[in-house]
C-alpha cells in the first residue's frame, strides 16, 4: 500500500521538521557515547585468536533487547542512534567466547534478560567474518546513514560482544547513580525526569533525561517490592500531579515502549531501586542463578598450549574466562580432580547425548595461578595446568573448551546446549540465516 | 566426527536400569495429563478458518519455555515425555491469532515469560498446513517414541489456544499447591509438594518432588525473600529435613539439568507464600499487559462486511479473549474507533507511521456480548463499526486490530508491522529458523 493520504501525511511533515531538533539533544542525553572506554575508539577492531581484545578498540553503544537465541549465545538489539528509535530494524549480535553478560548488577546468561531490557554494549568487529552467526556488515556501518530518519550509528558492523549490561549493572561498574529531579502523574502513568552522575559528586554536564512509567512499574525498597499504588498511598508519590523530588538517589531499569508524540527516543522505567539493600538483594538473587548454571554448564576457558606425553597423557595450560561470581574461581584449585571438554565459540558442549563428562578427559589440576586482570578482559586472570592421562580432540590451543572441578555436580545439560555425536557443520558454525534481512521501514 | 560411546560411564548403565522405576514414577505424578479436558482426544483437531476451536478437542500438555520469537508469536518448548527430559529437543509451537497466554495468573504477552519457564499448553494441528510458521509434523507424531525421550515430546498439535505457567493453570483450575516436606543443605535441596483442589477434601495425592535453591525467590505480601531470610525466620532448616504440613502455597516452575540420572525432575524458581503476594503479581502482570494492547490495539476477527457506497461499509468483528475487562469496557456503543488489517501473527499492516495511517476510521455502532460462556480464544463480544473508508484487509475471517477512542496512538517497533508487504515472508514466516536436532 503506497497510498498517501494528504491529511494523514501532517505526522510525517511535523517528524521530518523535529529531525533538525532532536538529534542534537539525543546527543547531550547520559548515554555512554561519549563517557566511556571504547567509545572513542576510531578505527574498527576486530579481535585476534587467543587474545582478549583491548577494552579501549571496544565500540560502545546502548540497545533495547529484542531477540534471544540464547543456545547460541546471539540475539538482536535495537541500537539507539540518532533518529527515529522505533524504526529501528533489531541489529543482530553475537556473544564472543568470553562475552560477559551482567544483570542487576550480577553475572549472567543471555537467557537471564528479559526481552525489552535496555542494555549497555562493549562490542567489536567478527573476529572471523567466514564464521560469524550473526551477518557481517560493512566495516564502517556504524557511520553510515540508515535513511527513513533513523540516522547513524544503528546498524554497527562491532556485533560481536565483549560486555552487554542492563542499566544498574553499568552504573554499579561506572561508580554512577540516577538523581530523581520530579515526577508528573496522571492516571496511574506519567514521567520522572532524572539525571546519571557519579555516586560521589560531580558531572561537568549533567543532563537532564526524561522517561515515562506506569502502573506496571515495579519498585524495590529494602525486601519490599511496591507498585505505583503503594507509593501514592504513602505519600511518597503523587496520585496527580507534579511533584519534585529532591535529588533523590536510585538505580533504575530501563526499557523501551512505544512513546506518544512523535518522540523519537524515550525510554521506560521498568524497575526502580530506592536503596542499596534492595538493589543488592537483585544482585544476589541474579549472581545465584548464574552460578548454579555455570557449575552445571562448567566453566569456560580457552587453551593456552597443549604439551603432549605418552601413551595420551598430556599437560594443557588454560585461561578461564572472566566475569563470574568469585566462589566459582575458588573451586579450582591445585590438585583438585577435574574434567575437561572441548566446546565452541557458542560454549557449545561437544558430544553430550550421556552429558559432558562422558567425553572428556579426566584428569586433575596440577597448577592454578592467578594475574590481577580487568573485569572486562574477557579474561579472569586465572590460569590452570591440567594433566589428564587421555587428551581428546578439541583441546587443542586457541580452542574454547569448559572445565569441572570435582565438587560441582554432574549433570546432563538439555539438548540444544550440546552438539551431539552426529552434529552438522551448522551446529557448531550456526548460520546467520534465522535473523531476518534489513529493511526499509515501509 | 566423535562415535557413542554409551556405556562408557557405570552410571549410565544404572540410568538404563532404572528406566521402568523412573516411568512409572513419573506417571504417578499429579500431571494435567490425567485429569483436563482434551486429554483423552482420540483424533487430532485441525481449526476451521472463522471458528474457535473446541477446548475439549485440544490436545493438553506440558513444556519448558526455551525459545521466543515473540515479534512472530512462535518458539519452542521442550516436552516432558516418558524419557529422559533434557534429550527432547526444543519443540516449536505457533500462537493461534486468538490464542491465550497467561502468566502469574494475568494475561500476557510471549515476550513476558522467562526463558526455562514451565508452561501448561492447549494445542491443535497447524488450521493451514501451507502457511504453518513452524514446522508441521504427521498427524500421528504425539503417539510417536523418540529414542530415550520416549513418547509424546513432539506432538503435531503445535498450533496454540492456551499457553500458561503453573499459578495461572492453577488459579484457573481451582488448584493449589500443599507443601509437605522440604530437605535442606548448602541453602538448596529437595520440596516434596502435592497439586491438590483448593475447594473440597483433600486427595490422597502424590506428592511430587522439586529441586530449589539460592536463587528461589519467595514472595509474601509485599516482601520478596531469600532462602537465608526464611532459614533465619525459623521456617525453613538450615540442614536437613522439616515437614510443611499442607502449607498452601502457589509455585513457579522451570528446569535446571538433574544430577543422579532423574529421568525429569522440576525447579522451584518462585513460591507465593499467600494470597496478598499472588495477587500482587497478577495485578503487575495485567497492568504489562493492559499497556501493551492499548498500544498494539485489540486483536479480533471479521465476522462480517456489508459494503454501502463510496468506500462506506460497515463491519462486525468478534474481539478476541483473555484480555483485561477494563479492556474490553473501552468498547462503548457511540464511540469512535479505528480498525487496521493485521495477519495471523497480529502484525499490523502498513505501520511505518504508526498503525493508525492506514487504518478505517469510524464509529462503534453496536457492541453486544458476551452472551453465556464464549469459548477460550474469544471474548463473546461482538462489535459493529461503521466507516467511510474500507480498507484492504478488513475481509470476512481476516485478523483484525481495533483501537478505541482513547487508547493512546503510537508508531510500533519494526518488527511489529509488515510495512509494505512485498516479501510474503513478512506475512507467512517460514519456519526455517527452527533447528533440526
Amino acid at each position: 500500500m503506497n497510498l498517501c493520504l494528504v491529511s494523514r501525511s501532517v505526522f510525517l511533515v511535523l517528524t521530518f521538521a523535529c529531525t533538525l531538533v532532536v538529534p542534537a539533544r539525543a546527543a547531550d542525553e547520559p548515554g555512554n557515547k561519549t563517557k566511556e572506554q571504547g567509545t572513542r575508539a576510531a578505527e574498527p577492531f576486530r579481535p585476534e585468536p587467543g587474545k582478549f581484545p583491548p577494552l579501549d578498540k571496544a565500540h560502545a553503544y546502548r540497545g533495547e533487547l529484542v531477540f534471544v537465541d540464547h543456545a547460541n549465545r546471539r540475539g538482536s538489539l535495537r541500537v539507539q542512534g540518532s533518529g527515529v528509535f522505533r524504526r529501528n530494524d533489531p541489529n543482530p549480535f553475537a556473544l564472543l567466547p568470553y562475552g560477559m553478560v551482567r544483570y542487576h548488577g550480577a553475572p549472567a546468561d543471555l537467557r537471564d534478560i528479559p526481552l525489552g531490557t535496555v542494555m549497555h554494549v562493549l562490542a567489536f568487529l567478527p573476529p572471523d567474518p567466514k564464521t560469524s552467526p550473526v551477518p557481517v556488515l560493512p566495516v564502517n556501518s556504524k557511520e553510515i546513514d540508515a535513511s527513513h530518519y533513523r540516522g547513524v550509528g544503528i546498524f554497527p558492523a562491532e556485533n560481536h560482544v565483549l560486555l552487554l549490561e542492563d542499566e544498574p549493572s553499568h552504573c554499579q561498574r561506572l561508580g554512577l547513580i540516577w538523581k530523581l529531579h520530579t515526577v508528573e502523574v496522571k492516571e496511574q502513568e506519567g514521567m520522572i525526569t532524572s539525571t546519571r552522575m557519579p555516586k560521589q559528586g560531580g558531572n561537568p554536564k549533567p543532563s537532564v533525561e526524561t522517561m515515562t512509567f506506569d502502573a506496571s512499574t515495579r519498585f524495590w525498597r529494602g525486601r519490599e517490592v511496591l507498585n505505583l499504588d503503594d507509593l501514592t498511598a504513602e505519600g511518597t508519590w503523587p496520585t496527580a500531579g507534579k511533584k519534585a523530588l529532591g535529588d533523590q538517589t536510585v538505580l533504575l531499569g530501563i526499557t523501551w515502549k512505544p512513546t506518544p508524540e512523535g518522540v523519537f527516543t524515550r525510554f521506560h522505567v521498568s524497575d526502580l531501586w530506592f536503596d542499596d539493600a534492595s538493589i543488592q538483594r537483585a544482585g544476589k538473587i541474579q549472581a545465584e542463578t548464574h552460578k548454579a548454571f555455570i557449575r552445571s554448564r562448567w566453566m569456560p576457558a580457552w587453551v593456552d598450549s597443549v604439551e603432549y606425553g605418552k601413551f595420551g597423557r598430556a599437560t594443557v595450560t588454560a585461561t578461564l574466562f572472566g566475569g563470574m561470581d568469585e566462589s566459582l574461581y575458588a573451586d579450582f584449585k591445585k590438585d583438585v580432580p577435574a574434567m575437561m571438554n572441548a566446546a565452541e565459540n557458542t560454549l557449545k558442549h561437544a558430544g553430550g547425548h550421556y552429558g559432558p563428562a562422558q567425553l572428556a578427559s579426566n584428569g586433575s589440576l596440577t597448577g592454578v595461578t592467578r594475574a590481577a586482570a580487568d573485569l572486562l578482559s574477557g579474561g579472569s586472570g586465572i590460569q590452570i595446568r591440567f594433566e589428564t592421562d587421555l587428551i581428546i580432540e578439541g583441546l587443542r590451543p586457541g580452542r574454547v573448551v569448559r572445565l569441572r572441578p570435582a565438587n560441582w555436580p554432574l549433570v546432563e545439560p538439555p539438548r540444544e546446549e550440546y552438539l551431539g555425536f552426529y552434529f552438522s557443520a551448522e551446529d557448531r558454525f550456526p548460520k546467520p540465516d534465522i535473523f531476518p534481512p534489513k529493511r526499509d521501514p515501509y | 566426527m566423535m562415535t557413542p560411546l554409551p556405556f562408557r560411564q557405570p552410571w549410565l548403565a544404572l540410568v538404563v536400569g532404572s528406566l521402568a522405576v523412573q516411568a512409572i514414577a513419573f506417571s504417578q505424578q499429579p500431571r494435567p495429563k490425567d485429569k483436563e479436558p482434551g486429554t483423552a482426544i482420540a483424533d487430532p483437531f485441525r481449526p476451521e478458518p472463522g471458528r474457535f476451536p473446541p477446548l475439549d478437542q485440544a490436545l493438553a500438555y506440558r513444556g519448558e519455555l526455551v525459545f521466543v520469537d515473540h515479534a512472530n508469536r512462535r518458539g519452542s518448548v521442550r516436552i516432558p515425555g516418558e524419557g529422559t527430559y533434557f534429550r527432547n529437543a526444543p519443540h516449536p509451537f505457533a500462537l493461534l491469532p486468538y490464542a491465550v497466554v497467561r502468566y502469574h495468573g494475568a494475561p500476557a504477552d510471549l515476550r513476558d515469560i522467562p526463558l526455562g519457564t514451565l508452561l501448561h499448553i492447549r494445542g491443535y494441528l497447524p488450521p493451514d498446513p501451507a502457511t504453518s510458521a513452524v514446522p508441521v509434523l504427521p498427524v500421528d507424531n504425539k503417539n510417536k517414541t523418540a529414542g530415550y525421550s520416549g513418547k509424546g515430546v513432539a506432538p503435531a498439535e503445535n498450533h496454540l489456544l492456551l499457553l500458561e505457567d503453573e499459578p495461572s493453570h492453577c488459579l484457573r483450575e481451582g488448584l493449589i499447591w500443599k507443601l509437605k516436606e522440604v530437605e535442606a543443605k548448602n541453602r538448596e535441596g529437595l520440596l516434596t509438594a502435592s497439586c491438590e483442589p483448593k475447594q473440597g477434601p483433600t486427595a490422597k495425592a502424590a506428592g511430587e518432588k522439586f529441586t530449589f535453591d539460592a536463587a528461589t525467590r519467595f514472595w509474601r505480601g509485599r516482601e520478596s525473600l531469600g532462602i537465608d531470610e526464611l532459614i533465619a525466620e525459623g521456617l525453613w532448616p538450615a540442614e536437613g529435613k522439616k515437614a510443611l504440613g499442607d502449607q498452601p502455597i502457589r509455585l513457579g516452575i522451570t528446569w535446571k539439568p538433574t544430577p543422579d540420572g532423574i529421568f525429569t525432575r522440576f525447579h522451584v524458581s518462585d513460591i507465593w507464600l499467600d494470597d496478598v503476594s499472588m495477587q500482587r503479581a497478577a495485578q503487575q502482570q495485567t497492568e504489562t499487559h493492559k499497556a501493551y494492547i492499548r498500544s498494539r490495539w485489540m486483536p479480533a476477527w471479521i465476522d462480517g462486511v456489508e459494503y454501502g457506497k463510496f468506500g462506506r461499509a460497515t463491519v462486525t468483528a468478534t474481539l478476541f479473549g483473555g484480555m483485561d475487562d477494563s479492556l474490553y469496557a473501552d468498547f462503548k456503543k457511540g464511540g469512535s474507533a479505528v480498525i487496521n488489517g493485521a495477519e495471523n501473527t497480529l502484525k499490523h499492516t502498513g505501520g511505518a507511521y504508526g498503525p493508525a495511517h492506514m487504518a478505517s476510521k469510524g464509529t462503534l455502532t453496536e457492541v453486544t456480548g458476551p452472551a453465556g460462556t464464549p469459548p477460550l480464544g474469544s471474548s463473546g463480544i461482538q462489535i459493529r463499526f461503521e466507516t467511510d473508508l474500507i480498507v484492504e484487509g478488513i475481509r470476512s475471517g481476516r485478523v483484525v486490530r481495533i483501537r478505541p477512542n482513547g487508547w493512546p496512538l503510537v508508531n510500533l517497533p519494526r518488527e511489529e508491522y509488515i510495512g509494505d508487504g512485498s516479501d510474503p515472508r513478512d506475512r507467512f514466516p517460514t519456519p526455517d529458523i527452527f533447528p533440526k536436532y
